[in-house]
């Protein structure tokens, strides 16, 4: 189990991580997310004993990484596909690793074999891509085969067969009793995947609950409506609606209100309505609405200025 | 999940130096940057010391040494061998390679004492090979120049002195500045550029720098004299090279034991 209590990192002025504690139990997938800057690496790198905390711990089975005496039969982990020697092969990299932990070297084809790599292993990692390199990372993170695993946007680079693939196997992990935590930016991945979120933003906790509670605490229903009177219909809605959040130029989406409740609004004002239709809460909605007072670094819209969402009003 | 691999007792700190040094050694050995650097360190020993014995072929000096000769031959190339011992360190750091290497062996002080080990051993045992090798040939194609063994230990002992307290201050500035061009440069101004460049300016003040520098010291070490105006000594030039080499090591160590990997 990992246990992070009252952890924080500062860099300089800068409070990366503020005062952040949870547990990370066994036999679940956690899933550990937050915007960009957010803390999310910053927390896992102190996991790993690359960083130093300011304040606070972070010990997996109760101790420091550094007090593990054979950490790779302890905890695995993905943080940095890129962070490799690009002259050496895959094999040669695995076959370090093994040697630091006193693993058999017979245990580095197993891996080779378990994460698909093995017409790969024997070239230099440098020819490697992306996605050969998130395998390569995982096959270091197996290689002691621990109780613990970290992933660090595990699926970054991988193909629909490579993300089904780690899919099946965060889950087997977690199946088998080990502790997984996996930070990600795919919602509708980790919706997938994770047993339980944790949420940070600004270094500081947001949310630590399973998925379904996530999900259930959202305001009841969402209905997507498309009309070509799209501001008309928004304004009219906003008295009885939760929330009214324009999502395109001819659509909004509606929480607090049933489809038939905007259907019978939409036709007392005179309203066409071209589309209508409930639609599922996602982990992705839940995240937004947690995170939007917490994102640092916001983009603009590509969408050129005659197509913002201004809608029609008669 | 495999009970074999985790029911392991954990092994002690001495067990842990082991594997991490072999670790370390295979960290060497399986990148062809390594083999290049040795080839091309040998060829130009070996061609040096070919084209030394070539010129001496005629002379008859039983007395004079090929030792000498070999030594100054190896000398010349001593720095490539530094800059694979500084590159070796750094590329660990300019690579990202420092994360998985730090989660596999997480207790630093293990790390630093592997990795200067097997960096200060395989560069000081490659030198005393190429100074062998060196002076064979010269006495091959010169066999009026002598070979004498009682020479051969003193010449070695030297080299071997300078190779590894050159190899720590290479690893030390790789650790410190961990980048290759900073390390590089650095180890370039304190071996080389500066002895070169403060014997031209004759200043009482320069040739007492002069003679703190480790470049001169290796150069005295070497060729039995400093450059222009040092009054260097062999205790003088011991005691420089080993404070140069502790005091690197021990900035280098420091940064690798009490900051963030890659910060």
């Amino acid at each position: 189990m990992i246990k992070v209590s009252q952890l924080t990192k500062e860099y300089g002025a800068v409070r990366a991580v503020d005062d952040l504690t949870f547990d990370v139990e066994p036999g679940r997938v956690t899933g550990f997310l937050g915007p960009n800057g957010a803390g999310k690496s910053t927390t896992m790198r102190i996991i790993m004993g690359l960083d130093q905390s300011t304040r606070g711990t972070a010990l997996v089975h109760g101790k420091r990484l550094a007090d593990l005496p054979e950490p790779l039969r302890r905890v695995g982990a993905l943080l940095d596909a890129g962070a490799m020697h690009p002259g050496r092969s895959g094999r040669n990299h695995l076959r370090i690793a093994a040697r630091t932990n006193g693993i058999p070297l017979a245990r580095v084809d197993d891996v080779i074999d378990q994460v698909g790599l093995d017409a790969a292993a024997g070239r230099r990692i440098k020819g490697y891509s992306l996605g050969m390199r998130q395998r390569l990372g995982i096959a270091a993170a197996l290689l002691g085969d621990p109780g613990v695993l970290l992933f660090d946007e595990p699926v970054n680079g991988l193909d629909l067969d490579g993300v089904r693939w780690i899919r099946g196997l965060l889950r087997g992990f977690a199946d088998d009793g080990r502790t997984v935590l996996v930070s990600s930016h795919l919602m509708s991945e980790m919706q997938l995947i994770a047993d339980r979120v944790v949420i940070i933003g600004r270094g500081r906790l947001i949310a630590d609950s399973p998925v379904t509670e996530i999900l259930g605490a959202l305001d009841g229903q969402r209905v997507r409506v498309r009309t070509p009177f799209a501001v008309d219909l928004a304004r009219a809605l906003e008295p009885s609606a939760v929330s009214v959040e324009r999502t395109g130029p001819d659509e909004v989406e509606v929480d607090g209100l049933t489809a038939e409740d905007i259907g019978d609004l939409a036709h007392r004002i005179g309203v066409p309505v071209h589309h209508l239709a409930e639609i599922q809460q996602s982990l992705e909605h839940a995240y937004l609405r947690l995170t939007e007072d917490s994102v640092d670094h916001h983009g603009h819209s590509a969408v050129p200025t005659s197509a913002q969402p201004n809608g029609a009003s008669r | 999940m495999s009970t074999t691999l985790l029911e392991s007792s954990g092994p002690g700190t001495g067990v842990l130096l082991v594997r991490t040094a072999a670790a370390e050694w295979s960290r060497l050995w399986t990148v062809r940057s390594t083999w290049w650097c040795a080839l091309a360190t040998a060829v130009a020993v070996l061609g040096v010391g070919t084209l030394a014995g070539i010129d001496l072929r005629d002379v008859q000096a039983p007395e004079a040494s090929a030792w000498e000769i070999g030594q100054f031959a190896a000398g010349l190339w001593m720095f490539i061998l530094l800059v694979f011992a500084l590159v070796t360190t750094a590329a660990d750091h300019t690579s990202g390679g420092i994360v998985p290497t730090l989660q596999w062996t997480p207790r630093r002080a293990v790390l630093l004492a592997a990795r200067t080990s097997v960096i200060v051993v395989s560069v000081t045992v490659f030198g005393q090979l190429l100074v062998i090798a060196a002076s064979t040939t010269v006495h091959l194609w010169a066999p009026g120049i002598g070979l004498p063994m009682d020479e051969g230990a003193r010449t070695l002992g030297w080299a071997a002195f300078v190779h590894a307290t050159c190899a720590l201050l290479a690893v030390g500035i790789g650790l410190a500045t961990r980048s290759t061009g900073g390390g590089l440069a650095g180890v370039f101004a304190v071996i080389i550029v500066l002895p070169v460049l403060l014997q031209v300016i004759p200043h009482e003040l320069t040739v007492r720098l002069n003679e703190m520098l480790p470049g001169t010291a290796v150069i005295y070490l070497l060729a039995g004299d400093g450059p222009g105006g040092t009054a260097m000594t062999t205790t003088s030039s011991v005691v420089t090279l080993v404070c140069w080499a502790l005091g690197a090591l021990a900035v280098g160590g420091w940064r690798l034991l009490r900051t963030d990997a890659d910060g």
